[in-house]
């Protein structure tokens, strides 16, 4: 394959004009939108302000803001040489230690005879019942077929206890996570970290986020600063269900500490988490997908959670499968793209919502890691998508929150917009065919100052799951050579075998476009611009460009 | 209006996997789910009506979750309820030790809630009694010894599970007549004094 590459404005200024200087009023909404739009003027742009923490970048999410475990490096930028020594060692210990590890695989079986008598829960009732806790099949990690998983993911505790497994059982891995934790410490030792190691094609992905460590066994294409990304999700996700303070808080008191005790149960929503990042591109954009609905429909449905408020009330959120309808949130308050993710992971992964109204605790972490909301979940009617989600600040308010449900319920019937509503989501996606571009197969379009994104429904030839996945996992590799820390670029034009794909990032959007293998660089470029006008037109019906506060 | 729609509070406790969801969809919607097992999160709240003696009821239903990580959390969840269906898997003499600790939690911290004590997934025992891994008497005489009701249910077949309900929905208005007639009204501060001098002098 090859990557034609443009480091900056082959294309890109088409007018002369780089952002309005005064890009905030909205008044000036520019009707065809040009390229170097303002942030806050780009198609899909609030006009009430964003509703959610500010993520200027894709880098802003990774950054090393909470815990400061990743600038734990400090011998970075000692030079070239001195890393270069340092590479060859790490590779030399890594393939001893990496022969090892195989072996302690194979041998784990033996292993776990010898130490069955000092270990109780090793006896095979109670990973049966572990088994059926999680409610999935545990794989035996003896064979080829857990080898050969296109990632694996690892938690473990810093005493190299394990915490999670994406496949197999952590007992069974228990050694393998020893062997993970010994490479940590080792470099740790020399006052360095370790990030990955790339062997024989794989990408093995390490996050240090005391007292936990992260390590993603990849195959993927996808590069080492995505996988990262990954991980830290899962750190997240981990948080949601502990917070911080709790997390350690435990591991002071006791540090070989097993954390599956409170986790328990909690494997299938990191499960899905992970199912979910492989195939829905809201994680990869850092940004939230919106239903398409009819604007004056999606007001209604906003101005109906605006007022049916309580005092405890920061968040009040209407979704559908993972795509937004509406979101009010208190003044001043905002909610993080990731938070708002976990949110959506957590209601998908579990059915049980649809049974009653729950009210769980829970930790959003890029708000506050220290303290848990109260969240009330519940779906609006039993066979709709419809899931209302409120967030309290008040444990104690559950009838209270309840209440502003009803008060929701009725003011969307009172103002006649319920039926509307179901209507809309029987058409969750539009077609691609209705942009009216030929050789435009799909394209992902996010507005950054709303942290809202647009994408039609993947069809034909992305039909099977593997196909969907490899398409974004296109996606994925664009997006990785745009925001490469090192060498971020604006425009990519990618020749592949079965499509050609542009990425163009700027500061107030960043868009992805799928053509079919026939189409021209020029033909694309000419695309993209009669794209853009499209979004612009159909933005009201694409975004919430009215977010309420109360 | 928040709050009052409920007469009374039900908890279901117990250790995770026993069958608290089970029981609650078997009661207040009839069916049970067959499928992978799926623990709840933080807890599930419904509203069921029924009638005792020719008045109605609502019972307010928290089904919690069982899982270590909420248990910190499970006392927001029983404050103030009238009852605690605390329940084990009649197959698993562990989720019957457990027991011990949701009945003294509940002695100490709410003397009003009387518990009920509810051996689940009785089904399994009729297929092989050797499944049986908690013995009736020794719950029975536990059950007397800290004055709580004892019933065997099974969610799969239904057995038991209304009779459970019904017992506690009577208990609930047996024991709040009562209530009604031995708990004076306290002076409430709050009102305007007013009205009270106005019918005494009057009089």
């Amino acid at each position: 394959m090859a990557a034609d590459v443009h480091k900056k404005k082959s294309w890109e200024v088409s007018n002369g004009l780089l952002a309005p200087a005064d890009g905030q009023h909205v008044a000036e909404r520019s009707e065809s939108p040009t390229p170097g739009l303002a942030q806050g003027t780009e198609p899909g742009a609030g006009q009430e302000g964003a509703m959610f923490v500010h993520t200027r970048s894709y880098e802003d999410l990774t950054s090393s803001e909470d815990g400061g475990a990743a600038s734990q490096s400090p011998e970075e930028g000692q030079g070239d040489q001195d890393d270069q020594i340092k590479m060859e060692q790490i590779s030399k210990d890594f393939s001893e230690l990496s022969t090892q590890l195989t072996g302690v695989v194979l041998d784990f079986e033996e292993e776990m005879r010898q130490s069955k008598d000092d270990k109780l829960d090793l006896s095979p009732q109670t990973s049966r019942h572990d088994s059926v806790l999680s409610g999935k099949e545990e794989e035996d990690v003896t064979m080829d077929a857990w080898r050969m998983h296109q990632k694996h993911v690892f938690v473990l505790s810093e005493a190299g206890k394990p915490v999670y497994s994406r496949y197999g059982s952590e007992e069974a891995l228990s050694s393998t996570m020893g062997v993970m934790m010994a490479l940590v410490s080792f470099l740790e030792a020399e006052k360095n970290a370790i990030r990955s190691i790339h062997a024989d094609g794989y990408k093995v992905v390490f996050v240090r986020r005391s007292p936990l460590v992260l390590v993603a066994v990849a195959r993927t294409r996808q590069s080492e600063q995505d996988i990262a990304h990954e991980l830290l999700y899962i750190y997240y996700q981990i948080l949601s269900l502990l917070t911080w303070t709790q997390l350690n808080h435990i591991f002071q008191q006791k540090q070989n500490y097993d954390l599956r005790r409170l986790l328990a149960g909690s494997e299938r929503i990191t499960d899905n988490l992970l199912d979910l990042m492989a195939r829905d591109p809201s994680f990869l954009m850092g940004a939230a997908r919106c239903l398409p609905m009819a604007a004056g429909v999606r007001d209604a449905v906003s101005t109906s959670l605006q007022q049916a408020r309580a005092k405890s009330l920061v968040f009040s959120i209407l979704l559908s499968r993972n795509q937004l309808v509406s979101l009010v949130r208190k003044k001043d308050q905002f909610l993080h793209p990731i938070d708002l993710h976990l949110l959506f992971n957590l209601i998908s992964s579990s059915s049980s919502f649809r049974e009653g109204e729950a009210w769980t605790p829970i930790c959003l972490p890029k708000f506050n890691s220290c303290g848990f909301f109260h969240a009330h979940i519940s779906y609006l009617e039993q066979d709709t998508d419809l899931c209302l989600l409120l967030v309290s600040t008040d444990r104690e308010d559950f009838f209270t929150v309840s209440d502003c449900k009803r008060r929701f319920q009725e003011r969307l019937k009172k103002r006649g917009v319920y039926h509307a509503l179901r209507e809309a989501l029987l058409t969750p996606f539009y077609s691609v065919s209705q942009v009216g571009i030929s050789d435009l197969r799909h394209f992902i379009y996010k507005s950054k100052s709303s942290g809202l994104f647009t994408s039609p429904e993947i069809e034909a030839p992305y039909v099977s799951e593997e196909e969907k996945e490899r398409l974004l996992g296109l996606y994925q590799y664009l997006h990785s050579r745009a925001h490469n820390s090192s060498r971020p670029l604006k425009n990519i034009y990618f020749t592949g075998q079965n499509e050609n794909l542009l990425a163009w990032v700027t500061s107030a959007f960043e868009l992805y476009v799928c053509f079919s293998p026939l189409t021209t660089k020029a033909a694309a470029v000419g695309a993209v611009n009669k794209l853009m006008k499209w979004i612009r037109r159909e933005e009201d019906h694409l975004f919430i460009l009215m977010p309420q506060t109360y | 209006m928040s709050g009052q729609r409920v007469d009374a509070k039900v908890v279901m406790l117990g250790k995770e996997y026993v069958g608290k969801t089970s029981l609650v969809e078997r009661y207040v919607h009839n069916r049970f789910l067959v499928g992978p097992y799926q623990n709840t999160i933080g807890a599930a709240f419904v509203a069921k009506v029924m009638s005792v003696a020719g008045r109605t009821v609502t019972l307010g239903i928290w089904d919690t979750a069982g899982s270590e990580r909420y248990e910190a959390m499970s006392r927001i969840y029983y404050r103030g309820a009238k009852a605690a269906i605390v329940c084990y898997d009649l197959t698993d003499s562990s989720s019957f030790q457990q027991e011990n600790l949701w009945v003294h939690e509940l002695q100490n911290f709410e003397e009003h809630c009387r518990i009920y004590l509810c051996g689940t997934k009785s089904d399994l025992l009729d297929e092989d009694r050797r499944k049986r891994g908690v013995d009736f008497h020794d719950v029975q005489d536990y059950a007397d010894e800290i004055k709580a009701e004892l019933f065997e249910t099974s969610s799969k077949t239904g057995q038991n599970v209304d009779e459970l309900f019904q017992k506690v929905a009577e208990d609930y208005v047996h024991f709040t007549a009562f209530q009604v007639m031995t708990e004076e009204k306290g002076v409430d501060l709050s009102q305007k004094s007013g009205t009270y001098f106005y019918s005494c002098c009057h009089h």
